[in-house]
């Protein structure tokens, strides 16, 4: 689904990807873990589309298409969904508009009928309880005086709504406590299906306690230093990233 | 300004009792404005709004006509009392009232309160007021009659189209709203045409006690217009005013607004939206005076700017010695679309009194990109994100109209403003 090849990209002129190359097959979740300033988020923010980065070389394809080009609402109507490491808050846009604007733009994109007020409505109060999110979030600006925990509880909440093939959250798992932690375990694990995948970064091992990663990445200095299976994770929390230093 | 000094015989007003008491008085104005003349940069209260370009026209009168369909298109608010001008003359048919309220011409108003017109028409600081008085061409005198609630709002529309060389108008409108009362009233001037026009407009409210007003004022003229008013809102004991001007039209508008909170209790609570494209220029001085205690007083003014457009607020809050226990805050925020729009925005307090809570601030900003990037990620596409966001800072002002029609006759404007702003990546 997901084929980084070689990929190296600079901000401001400064290497932050030094060459990755990563496979990701359907029904898959990865792991990339790593310490801050490793380029975590780089890669998140890079498949997204966010144009503050410039790609030097290598290539994404998505679905066998490079998708290097497109722009960041054409790969989320393709079904590239990332959450955010910190959700933005859009002051004067209410959270139920804009989760029914970005829902109705991706219907319309696979040729279905927009959702009107009372489909959506219906819709999203289920959702809403897979998240454990009471309904007066909806009525909010987006993230506008959410905590740490709802904010992240809101971008599961789009993620389960907008229904993607591909999701990467950006550690969607930081800042959050132990039920919380849970909750979000639970919505990702309710979205886990064969012809979905996903890619997780985070710092921390506990993540992968609720959720089985088929694989684990170490990303170190903007390269893949180590991959491996669940074991990896638990090596890390052990020995931290000291043990992959050369 | 030759031009008026011609026109001036040709005011309709001009000796409508045939007394000479008002002829006078519009030629003292005459007067007093021609000590000074047009303010230019050189004003300090007028540095960043130079109609000086006002010298080398020349505008007349439009000539009267009565129409008897309205014209298209037509800025209709549903569910209200319509009171129609076009091109400066009052549209009898077009127009209707309730048994609540009585509807004056300046000239019975004059006749039954001289004083009131006498201290209208008295020197002023602002020399558009003095033009106005000198010039008076149209207006209304609005009296909501002691403990009546209207419930359908009074929408007076100063409509000009149709003109074949440059007019000019200089209305003159008086609300009282009586005590105890409550009423809505829409100030709204509205023009489709491609030729100059200038309009000139003074308008005085006064709240007498216990009585609460919301004053919605439209200034939708032509793109191809000037528009200076000048509004003083005069505040009795324990009243309420909810006030909204909303700015889109005009090359050059120059809103002046005075408020004075005269007794005990009175609040005022004022909001703004300016939307300004091109080259237009939208500015706004304000002043309110806390004359007593226990009052309050609230501003929120926002300026949306693209292109190469010029948004100027100046704010003053001034806190007498008599004013303690006063609340007034104050805040203007601009959004600038564009690196060639530009904001100017100086609030500032006055206070001589101890016991206040005053606040007052001011933010100029551009979108932000993280936020439409959020929203791209989501698959909401480029232009959308944008209108959504301007639309999220702009509607905010919107909340202080309660009217649901009158809200939403703006929210369509901000709607079709927005769709019709160039936003280019």
């Amino acid at each position: 689904m997901l084929e980084i090849k070689n990929l190296k990209a600079t901000i401001k002129g400064k290497e932050i990807l030094k060459g990755i190359n990563l496979n990701v097959n359907n029904g898959e979740i990865h792991a990339v873990m790593g310490r801050n300033g490793s380029g975590k988020s780089t890669l998140a923010n890079i498949i997204a589309g966010r144009d503050s980065y410039d790609v030097t070389s290598g290539d994404i394809l998505y679905n066998n298409k490079s998708i290097l080009n497109d722009t960041p609402e054409d790969r989320a109507l393709e079904g590239i969904f990332m959450s955010f490491q910190y959700p933005v808050t859009i002051p004067g846009v209410n959270n139920t508009y804009f989760l029914k604007a970005a829902l109705n733009a991706k219907r319309k994109h696979q040729g279905k009928a927009e959702l009107d007020a009372v489909e959506f409505l219906d819709l999203i109060r289920k959702k809403l309880q897979i998240v454990g999110m009471e309904e007066k979030y909806l009525h909010r600006a987006v993230n506008d005086g959410f905590s740490g925990g709802e904010k992240k509880r809101n971008e599961i909440l789009q993620m389960i709504t907008l229904e993607p093939t591909l999701a990467i959250l950006d550690e969607t798992d930081s800042g959050l406590d132990i039920d919380a932690l849970k909750i979000v375990a639970e919505g990702v694990n309710n979205y886990r299906q064969d012809d979905r995948a996903i890619v997780i970064i985070t710092h921390y091992q506990r993540i992968l306690r609720h959720l089985q990663a088929d694989h684990v990445h170490v990303l170190i200095d903007g390269k893949i230093a180590k991959s491996g299976g669940e074991e990896l994770a638990e090596t890390l929390e052990e020995k931290g990233y000291g043990w992959l230093d050369n | 300004m030759k031009f008026l000094e011609k026109e001036i015989k040709n005011s309709p007003l001009f000796g409508f009792d045939k007394s000479d008491n008002v002829k006078s008085l519009q030629l003292d104005a005459f007067k007093e404005f021609n000590r000074y003349g047009l303010p230019d940069k050189s004003w300090e209260d007028w540095k960043y709004s130079d109609f000086s370009l006002l010298n080398s026209m020349s505008f007349r009168f439009g000539l009267r006509k009565n129409i008897s369909i309205l014209p298209y298109p037509f800025p209709e608010i549903k569910d209200s009392n319509q009171i129609v001008f076009f091109n400066g003359y009052y549209q009898k048919d077009l127009s209707s009232t309730s048994d609540k309220i009585s509807i004056e011409t300046i000239d019975q108003t004059y006749k039954e309160n001289p004083e009131l017109i006498h201290k209208i028409f008295s020197p002023k600081t602002n020399p558009f007021h003095n033009i106005n008085s000198a010039m008076i061409n149209t207006g209304l005198t609005i009296i909501i009659h002691d403990n009546e609630i209207i419930n359908e709002p009074i929408h007076i529309i100063n409509y000009t189209s149709d003109i074949d060389e440059p007019i000019m108008n200089h209305p003159l409108f008086i609300m009282k709203i009586g005590i105890g009362s409550e009423a809505s009233i829409v100030e709204h001037y509205y023009g489709s045409t491609n030729r100059e026009y200038w309009v000139n407009a003074v308008t005085k409210i006064e709240l007498q006690k216990n009585s609460s007003l919301n004053h919605i004022r439209l200034q939708e003229d032509a793109n191809s217009s000037y528009h200076i008013a000048d509004t003083e809102y005069i505040l009795e004991k324990d009243t309420q005013l909810s006030a909204f001007h909303y700015a889109s039209g005009a090359s050059s508008y120059r809103q002046n607004i005075n408020v004075n909170l005269n007794d005990i209790g009175a609040s005022s609570s004022m909001n703004g939206l300016c939307l300004s494209k091109v080259k237009q220029k939208h500015d706004h001085f304000i002043t309110v005076n806390h004359l007593k205690e226990k009052c309050t007083s609230n501003q929120l003014f926002k300026y949306v700017l693209s292109d190469a457009a010029l948004g100027i607020f100046n704010g003053r809050v001034i806190v007498k010695k008599d004013a303690q226990q006063t609340d007034a805050k104050q805040s203007t925020r601009n959004l600038l679309l564009n690196d060639k729009a530009a904001a100017h925005s100086n609030p500032q307090l006055e206070i001589y009194a101890d016991d206040v809570k005053c606040s007052h601030g001011s933010t100029t900003g551009q979108l932000d990109n993280n936020a439409i990037f959020y929203m791209r990620s989501r698959g909401i596409d480029f232009k959308t994100a944008h209108l959504l966001l301007v639309n999220g800072f702009a509607a905010e002002t919107l909340k202080i109209i309660s009217n649901k029609n009158i809200n939403k006759y703006v929210n369509d404007q901000l709607s079709y403003w927005l769709e019709n702003t160039g936003i280019t990546k």
